[in-house]
């Protein structure tokens, strides 16, 4: 009779015993990695599903959909620039995961000060993030009158999707900015004194994760 | 060994019953009694295998139950066994899946000799409508609907003018011909079900969908909705009469179009305030006064019928006929003594209707009868408020009571007590409307609210014209 | 695989809970919690059994009980369904079957984070007591079908649109973090926390049912998450996903532009693999009960787990075969449907793999067993009546009959179920120490065996008769239903009445066996997985005292020839 950890010689077999092997199926990597990962695969099929209903109510108006660099312009010394503060938000989410990633290396070479200054770089970087977009939304709100139900530019589904979308994003950059705070001052306090400080790098995934849906959600949504 | 025989008797009755059922499809009245052969092969594979499931069941219970030291064969695969109940069962599939797909593209592929057919339902109730003698369903938009356009229908498209409305819930189809189903919801999600024609489709509002049959019996065949709608979902009713084709004719000249219906409306109170409303907005009473002043133009009280000296020295009477011209090429009669100075004004055909009702209301000096108009007002209500959803006007049994002869009938409840339907009873109904139910219905009627003045209206409208003729 | 790995959690300290507070409540002992999860999903599958009991009376003998109008009628379909299946099947399947079999059969102390694993308890418990609060809310719980479809959901002339719908899917929503929380715990046990020498080819069948139905779960449930927050938005805020421009009972309404075939869509997508999370844990489960109880290793192992695997995978792409008749482009009919017979394969393969075990195998019909062999033949009729559903052009005059009724109650609602209770009498000399009443069980088991079966069989017949499903009452004259299929709803109603009240005599042997059950000591079934294995009987908390079990065979060494007993434990070493 022959089980699998008996079977020698073809490449498959050797696969199929290495990632079947007892133990850990993932060699080496830390318990809160594997959480953290499986756990941005699900919310990334949460991202999806709601991009694909944008994508399918767009497609599906009867009006037309709204110009996104028309609506979303700021006047700058006395021109209309499209998609300004979108490219700023951007640019500033990218850069935190620029911070983030120096942090991850930080922690991994046991500097803890710095790892939490970088963090805490991060952290703000995100709170500026969700500072500007609560500002985009309040100037849609009050003073382009863009509702859920409706708005002027064209159909209504168009202030919808954008709430809904940038609402949950924005919930999770803010729920990671409380994270990396927590993260930050608990590194400080030495709490994570007898690890590897992978800690850091597992809440760097979410932030990488936070900053890739942004990248999406700006293709699909700003510039589409 | 009881419970291998237990089993086995399970098994055994399984498929007793199902030879012994009277529980089966009824003979189809379709072409898609092709579907029941699919249905048989189908049987007989998935048969088969519940057959020889069960019974190596019942073996191996009986057979290999438990000896104390006696040893189970140990094999922990056979992989060549598996294999090949892997391709039969591949084989058993394909058996199954083939023939299907290829009843399914018939199903998809309409005849191009079909005719068509459009179902509109909506919250609880069933209606149709026909092409008609150009044999083209006119266009229709949701939001056009109204008390004068119920299926709503777009006036600018001439081809729904000769469309046969169908008010109930009954329609008829010649035999042998087939025919494709236009599906349009008002409302929410429902689906045209005929049991015995076995094909079905939901009706999706926002959507136009279809499905194809051929009624190849005679008779007449209940319509089930099969997509739950709401609390009255198992009430939504109809019925499909399949006719021979000289009967069919008959029937089919029988029912309204959308053009004998717009002629019979008579203009509402809402119609005449909706005019109104069209005159204010185009700028028309900035130069047509209601209040017999001179202004730029004529004059509108009193207007209609009343007979005019033109610039040329004709004379003409206020019709139609004039207003329409006098909308769209102002210059051409010009009434003696005014300046032609009016512009042409292009609008839309639901416009015109109303701006034509407020015209003729200014036929006399004082306002549309009060009474007529009271009654005129409560019929916008009940209709407007979907009330005639459920209960129709022509007798048919619906959700709700038929209002044919309604008041002063004698109703009996479900708490067997009787009641005399009048103003008191009609507007508890309406307000409580599960406190008194009659006999044979379900308490399923939503609660309304109205003014006090609406009550009045629908009283009127219910004494003038729901009383028993 | 020559190198020895200390598995991690030989390194971290197990602490010890002290209070009564920490022990019962906020226990982060997996044991514990599948206790909770178990209790909880019997509780509210009691409510919802309570409610179908209404529904059957009302359709076998309408008008006995007034009370019971159209809008209760509904609302009871409803809370009923998904009740059901989300908070008792997944609920028991997962968080009790998985949470209390998983760390034992992987020689792992516990779950890898306790912490999450206990929040994801309260979490539950919380999207329970909020599906519960609907019937406290003007207007009480929505009645608008266990799949929730839209516009209807959300506009008047369905019962609960103005509360009942909003609690039923805030309580979704809340059920989908517990979920993912739990899920995310059993992801990592299974793949980073088991024990030396356990490899995944030695993992019980019941693990890897567990596995892949977490799987299907963290991708699924975000489909449904999705579909109630934006159902949520058009109900309470005004969009339009899912809305199109409608005239409700004579008023036309705000929105436009939306489409009801997208909720479709998203829910499905959820939809059919949660069917397989239902499924998939339970087909494990019945391997296990299956093997142990004829002395005889599952046959075809190997193939079983690709089975699921292979399962698991299909169960993605055959979601629209729910919507053949919703009015989507009939293109998808022919994919949709090619897909659907194809997942038949790999579940036929389980099926034959299970009656092949039997096959000169050793059986003792235990009380366990009866309930997996029910099984067997059960889900053998209901994955039948889904081949003549998943064939689309059979789909036409059968969707929203009682053929699909009768079909899904099989397969999830009579299957599934017997394999619980069968899971229940088989681990609970394990949980408890004691041995529940035998002579109840045999009642219980052919009570309900017999009586599910002459529920659903019948019930087939009057989908081919075209009979609606959601169907408040029949009445009216109809030409196409025979008075003998009323006869046969009197007769279906009082089996349900029946079976339903045998349910009780199982709690009562729940809680009765608890304090005088025969004492079971540690392996009563003579069954070879980790779990039988521990130390102390009910297992400590740590599970395995000082050091952790080593595993040197796969989990099905039953009757291995030239041996003294006819089963060997996994972590028995080879001579």
């Amino acid at each position: 009779m022959k089980t699998i950890s008996e079977a020698r010689g073809t490449l498959v077999t050797t696969l199929a015993d290495d990632w079947g092997s007892d133990i850990a199926t993932l060699k080496g990597v830390p318990w809160g990695k594997v959480m953290m990962w499986v756990f941005l695969v699900s919310d990334t099929f949460i991202f999806t599903c709601f991009l694909v209903g944008y994508m399918s109510v767009r497609m599906s108006t009867i009006e037309p959909w709204p110009n996104p660099s028309e609506v979303f312009a700021l006047h700058a010394f006395g021109v209309s620039v499209p998609l300004l503060l979108i490219a700023i938000m951007t640019f500033i989410l990218i850069s935190s995961s620029g911070t983030m990633a120096m942090a991850v290396n930080m922690g991994y070479q046991r500097r803890k000060k710095a790892a939490t200054n970088l963090i805490l770089v991060t952290a703000l970087l995100g709170a500026m993030f969700v500072g500007m977009q609560a500002f985009e939304w309040s100037k849609l709100i009050l003073d382009e009158g863009v509702r859920p139900w409706t708005n002027p530019f064209g159909a209504p589904q168009f202030g919808a999707v954008f709430f809904m979308v940038t609402g949950f994003h924005g919930l999770h950059v803010s729920a990671g900015v409380i994270y990396l705070l927590t993260i930050a001052f608990r590194i400080r306090r030495g709490k994570y004194d007898e690890s590897d400080f992978e800690i850091v790098e597992i809440s760097g995934l979410y932030w990488h994760f936070v900053d890739l849906v942004w990248v999406f959600i700006f293709a699909l949504f700003y510039l589409w | 060994m009881w419970v291998a025989a237990a089993l086995l008797i399970v098994v055994v009755g399984s498929v007793a019953f199902n030879f012994l059922t009277p529980w089966w499809f009824g003979e189809a009245a379709s072409n898609w009694g092709s579907i029941d052969d699919i249905v048989l092969l189908t049987f007989w594979v998935c048969g088969v295998v519940f057959i020889l499931v069960g019974l190596s069941l019942v073996f191996s219970i009986y057979k290999y139950r438990f000896r104390q030291g006696a040893r189970a064969h140990y094999e922990p695969e056979n992989t060549r066994l598996e294999l090949w109940l892997t391709v039969g069962t591949s084989l058993g599939v394909v058996a199954m899946l083939g023939p299907g797909l290829f009843v399914w593209d018939e199903f998809v592929r309409v005849p191009a000799e079909a005719s068509e057919m459009e179902v509109f339902g909506e919250q609880w109730r069933w209606r149709y409508r026909l092409p008609g003698t150009d044999g083209k369903l006119g266009t229709t938009d949701i939001r056009n609907i109204s008390m004068r356009n119920p299926f709503g229908l777009n006036d600018d498209d001439p081809n729904g003018l000769d469309d046969v409305l169908i008010q109930s819930s009954e329609i008829h189809l010649p035999v042998n011909v087939p025919v494709k189903a236009l599906l349009r919801s008002k409302d929410v999600l429902h689906d045209f079900f005929v049991p015995e024609f076995r094909a079905k489709m939901d009706l999706v509002p926002g959507m136009v969908t279809y499905f194809w049959f051929t009624p190849t019996k005679l008779g007449e065949f209940e319509i089930l909705c099969a997509e739950y709608c709401g609390s009255s979902h198992y009430l939504m009713r109809g019925v499909v009469a399949v006719d021979r084709p000289e009967e069919y004719q008959v029937w089919l000249h029988s029912q309204p179009t959308y053009a004998e219906l717009l002629a019979a409306a008579r203009p509402s109170n809402r119609d005449i305030a909706e005019g109104r409303t069209v005159a204010e907005t185009n700028g028309c009473l900035a130069c047509h006064s209601l209040d017999g002043s001179q202004v730029v133009g004529p004059t509108w009280q009193g207007l209609w019928g009343r007979s005019e000296r033109l610039v040329d020295g004709s004379v003409i009477t206020v019709d139609e006929a004039y207003v329409r011209e006098s909308i769209v090429s102002p210059s051409a009669k010009i009434i003696d003594g005014f300046a032609p100075v009016m512009l042409s004004y292009d609008l839309p055909e639901s416009d015109i209707q109303t701006l034509l009702a407020f015209l003729r209301s200014t036929s006399t000096f004082a306002p549309v009868d009060a009474a007529e108009g009271l009654a005129d007002a409560g019929e916008v209500l009940v209709q407007s408020r979907g009330c005639l959803a459920c209960h129709s006007l022509d007798g048919t049994k619906g959700v709700g009571p038929t209002w044919r002869g309604l008041w002063g009938r004698k109703e009996y409840l479900t708490d067997g007590s009787v009641v005399s339907v009048d103003a008191a009873y009609f507007r508890e109904s309406i307000e409580h409307p599960n406190a008194k139910v009659v006999e044979g219905f379900a308490p399923v009627m939503l609660p309304y609210q109205f003014t006090d003045e609406e009550f009045e209206a629908m009283v009127a409208y219910a004494v003038e014209r729901l009383t028993v003729p | 695989m020559t190198e020895i790995e200390v598995p991690y959690q030989e390194t971290i300290g197990v602490r010890h809970p002290r209070s009564w507070i920490t022990r019962y409540w906020f226990s982060q002992d997996h044991k514990v919690i599948a206790v909770q999860y178990g209790v909880t999903a019997i509780a509210v599958g009691l409510v919802a059994l309570v409610l179908s009991g209404l529904m059957r009376i009302q359709i076998g003998f309408p008008g006995l009980l007034p009370f019971i109008t159209p809008d209760v009628y509904y609302q009871a379909v409803t809370m009923h369904g998904m009740i059901m299946v989300i908070f008792l099947l997944t609920a028991f399947l997962l968080g009790a079957f998985g949470n209390f079999c998983v760390p034992l059969m992987l020689g792992a102390r516990d779950m890898v984070f306790p912490f999450v694993n206990m929040l994801s308890y309260h979490v539950y418990l919380l999207s329970v007591v909020v599906l519960m609060a609907s019937y406290f809310v003007p207007g009480g719980p929505t009645g608008a079908g266990w799949t929730l479809y839209p516009p209807q959901a959300i506009l008047p002339g369905t019962p609960g649109v103005d509360w009942g719908i909003v609690t039923m899917l805030l309580s979704l929503i809340i059920f989908v973090v517990a979920f993912t929380m739990g899920g995310l715990n059993y992801i990592t046990t299974i793949l980073q926390a088991r024990t030396r020498g356990m490899t995944l080819m030695r993992m019980p069948l019941t693990v890897w049912g567990i596995m892949m139905a977490t799987v299907l779960g963290l991708l699924a449930f975000p489909a449904l998450f999705v579909s109630g927050v934006m159902m949520l938005l058009d109900k309470l805020v005004g969009t339009s996903f899912f809305m199109p421009a409608i005239v409700s009972f004579g008023q036309p309404l705000e929105h436009s532009g939306g489409s009801p075939l997208l909720f479709q869509h998203l829910f499905w997508f959820f939809g059919h693999p949660e069917v397989y999370i239902v499924a998939l844990p339970a087909f494990g489960v019945v391997s296990e009960l299956i093997s142990v109880h004829s002395r005889k290793n599952i046959f075809g192992y190997r193939m079983m787990v690709w089975a699921l695997v292979a399962i698991g995978a299909l169960s993605f792409v055959v979601w629209a075969h729910h919507m053949y008749v919703a009015g989507m482009h009939p293109y998808f009919g022919f994919f949709f449907a090619t897909t659907t017979l194809i997942i038949a394969v790999p579940t036929a393969i389980k099926v034959y793999n299970w009656v092949l075990t039997l096959w000169k195998a050793n059986i003792k019909l235990t009380v366990p067993m009866l309930f997996a062999l029910a099984f067997i033949l059960t889900f053998v009729v209901g994955g039948l009546s889904g081949l003549f559903l998943g064939n689309v052009i059979i789909d036409v005059p059968l969707s929203d009959t009682y053929f699909v009724v009768a079909h899904f109650h099989m397969v999830m609602g009579v299957a599934p179920i017997l394999v619980i209770f069968g899971g229940i009498y088989h681990w609970y000399p394990k949980l408890t120490g004691r041995m529940l009443n035998n002579t109840l069980g045999q009642l219980h088991f052919w009570v309900t065996f017999l009586g599910t079966y002459a529920i659903y069989y019948p019930m087939h017949y009057l989908g081919f008769i075209g009979v609606p499903r959601r169907y408040y009452a029949n009445g009216m004259e109809s030409d196409f239903y025979p008075e003998s299929a009323a006869t046969l709803n009197e007769f279906i109603t009082i089996a349900a009445l029946v079976v339903g009240l045998m349910q009780f005599v199982f709690v009562y042997n729940l809680i009765a066996s608890y304090f005088r059950g025969k004492a079971a000591g540690s392996n009563p079934w003579e069954a070879t997985t980790l779990e039988w294995q521990t130390p102390n009987t009910p297992p400590s908390h740590g599970n395995w005292g000082d050091t952790l079990p080593t595993v040197h065979r796969w989990a099905y060494d039953y009757s291995v020839p030239d041996e003294d007993q006819d089963f060997i434990p996994q972590n028995v070493e080879h001579t």
